[in-house]
């Protein structure tokens, strides 16, 4: 693992345990698409929507890595009126540093499809990425979105989902491949912890809406998080030590 | 508000306009015209209200026009959180205002819209009398920086009267109680109140409410006729009395589920959206 992103995967376990909060198995399983989306895919005119609001802890660390937030800010982390928490407020952000709020799951998917129609209409060469993830698809208007996308050919929206294997732990959704083909878009089925897949595969151009299956694990990057299935909702407390050498020894 | 909507669309490239599988022969013209931003998104309320706010992102002011229930009840969350919380521009027409579409049943009926719609700090509320009251009210509020509410009526009052947004209007003035006439209620409040010495203020802008018009009456006898469920505009008319001791009472549709089909105009007998029921309840307001 790049020592970039172990670093950033030590900051979220830090401020995680200063905001007494965290989805550190969510977090974690996302940080490489986030870091690819931020350090080479990002142009000026696009925009980023995180869907899947529970990677926001890795999305601020990212931001605070790329100066677009300060570093100092990541220590008020579900502070009393802070910028920054569990889930983001875009109405905080008035240099549009983040475009669009997250929370409730479902959202950020149809609301990214009305972005890419947007920029259709004023003729913007941007393009939209969505950070999804895969447990959101038990969410009828991520499929309802998927139409509407494939109807409108939204050739400048790029869906990352962030296939965690939540859903399954529900459902069976079957084979997510198929489903998204028969929907109208190009699919790739990538490692979603491998940068050059991820980059690749984000910049690679098409003529339909796109959506890559970034296959990833949750709490990846630390084998108690991986393992240890009460890390969907907590905070590290008194294991601030040993989850931060983990990280290092991964 | 064919005409109305329709020249907003064709009057500024960063507008939109969604229906809901409804008025799509109404504005066919649009449609045409401007297919990438006027289409027929089909009945896809939820999702198409979070399309519709990722298109207010971008500076495209949406507007959307769909069913009461189906707008109001099923996205809720979305008009909630992609609308009031974003704090984002947008236009929501409805039709099927309470039972107008009596014969289909309790699924078709909103007449609880207002009470929803006033727990999202931020949306504005109109609720035109007449079509040309909508011309009004849609051309004020249309480009501006709230998410604007709009409940249609088929069943439209004569009256006419000076229409200003976020303004009551007096439509006579007297000593012995307020009757506040909302919205398609001013017809049947007018003409229960000829032989009263009252005033009636007449209200289609419900958020935000005209606070100042009736405070100013220094009356404390209000008689609230509302065309949705009974007292969705009392903590408004508590807060503009404030410190008064009110004598309230209310015309309006009882909160049930209503189940009993027939047509409108049956229902408001039922219901007791009468002249009668209005004369009736005066009397007991000012005599007391």
């Amino acid at each position: 693992m790049d020592k970039i992103l172990k670093q950033i995967r030590k900051k979220c376990i830090s401020i995680s345990n200063i905001g007494k909060d965290g989805n550190l198995q969510s977090t974690f399983s996302s940080i490489e698409i986030l870091w690819a989306i931020y350090d080479k895919v990002l142009k000026s005119d696009d925009s980023f929507v995180l869907s899947k609001g529970q990677s926001n802890l890795a999305l601020m660390v990212i931001l605070a890595q790329k100066e677009i937030i300060s570093v100092e800010e990541l220590n008020t982390f579900c502070k009393f009126d802070s910028r920054i928490s569990m889930q983001v407020d875009r109405t905080k952000f008035f240099n549009k540093e983040i475009e669009v709020s997250a929370g409730s799951l479902g959202h950020g998917l149809p609301m990214s499809v009305g972005m890419a129609m947007a920029n259709k209409i004023q003729n913007s060469n941007g393009k939209i990425y969505c950070l999804v993830g895969d447990g959101e698809f038990n969410e009828g208007t991520m499929w309802e979105s998927c139409i509407l996308a494939s109807s409108k050919k939204l050739d400048n929206l790029c869906i990352i989902v962030d296939n965690n294997k939540s859903i399954y732990s529900m459902i069976d959704v079957g084979n997510l491949d198929n489903k998204f083909k028969s929907f109208g878009f190009s699919v790739k089925n990538i490692n979603g912890h491998d940068l050059n897949e991820l980059q690749d595969s984000m910049l690679e151009t098409s003529e339909l809406p796109k959506i890559i299956i970034a296959n990833t694990f949750r709490g990846y990057g630390s084998s108690t998080l991986m393992n240890d299935k009460s890390w969907f909702h907590r905070y590290p407390k008194n294991e601030v030590e040993k989850l931060l050498n983990e990280v290092d020894e991964f | 508000m064919i005409k109305t909507v329709s020249d907003f669309i064709e009057s500024d490239i960063n507008t939109a306009l969604f229906l809901v599988d409804i008025g799509v022969y109404g504005f066919r013209e649009v449609l045409d015209k401007y297919p990438e931003r006027a289409m027929n998104i089909g009945v896809f309320e939820d999702g198409m209200i979070s399309v519709a706010a990722g298109l207010s992102l971008k500076n495209i002011i949406p507007t959307i026009y769909g069913i009461s229930p189906f707008i109001v009840n099923r996205a809720f969350e979305q008009l909630k959180l992609d609308f009031g919380y974003q704090k984002l521009p947008g236009n929501f027409i409805t039709t099927g205002a309470s039972y107008d579409f009596s014969t289909l049943g309790y699924s078709h009926y909103c007449p609880e819209d207002l009470g929803l719609i006033k727990m999202i700090p931020g949306f504005e509320f109109i609720s035109p009398g007449n079509p040309t009251e909508f011309d009004i009210l849609f051309n004020s509020t249309c480009k501006n920086e709230n998410p604007t509410y709009f409940r249609l009526s088929d069943y439209s009052n004569t009256a006419i009267c000076n229409t200003e947004f976020g303004k009551a209007t007096v439509i006579k003035q007297g000593s012995k109680a307020v009757v506040i006439a909302v919205s398609t209620m001013l017809d049947k409040v007018i003409q229960a109140c000829e032989d009263y010495d009252v005033t009636i203020l007449y209200y289609n802008t419900l958020i935000p409410f005209d606070y100042k018009t009736l405070k100013n009456q220094n009356i404390n006898n209000v008689l609230l006729c509302e065309p949705h469920y009974y007292g969705l505009l009392t903590q408004e008319v508590v807060d503009a009395l404030q410190g008064e001791s009110i004598r309230l009472d209310y015309v309006g549709l009882p909160r049930e589920i209503y189940r009993n089909y027939g047509t409108k105009l049956e229902k408001d007998e039922f219901y007791k959206l009468t002249i009668d029921n209005i004369q009736s309840k005066l009397n007991n307001i000012i005599t007391k």
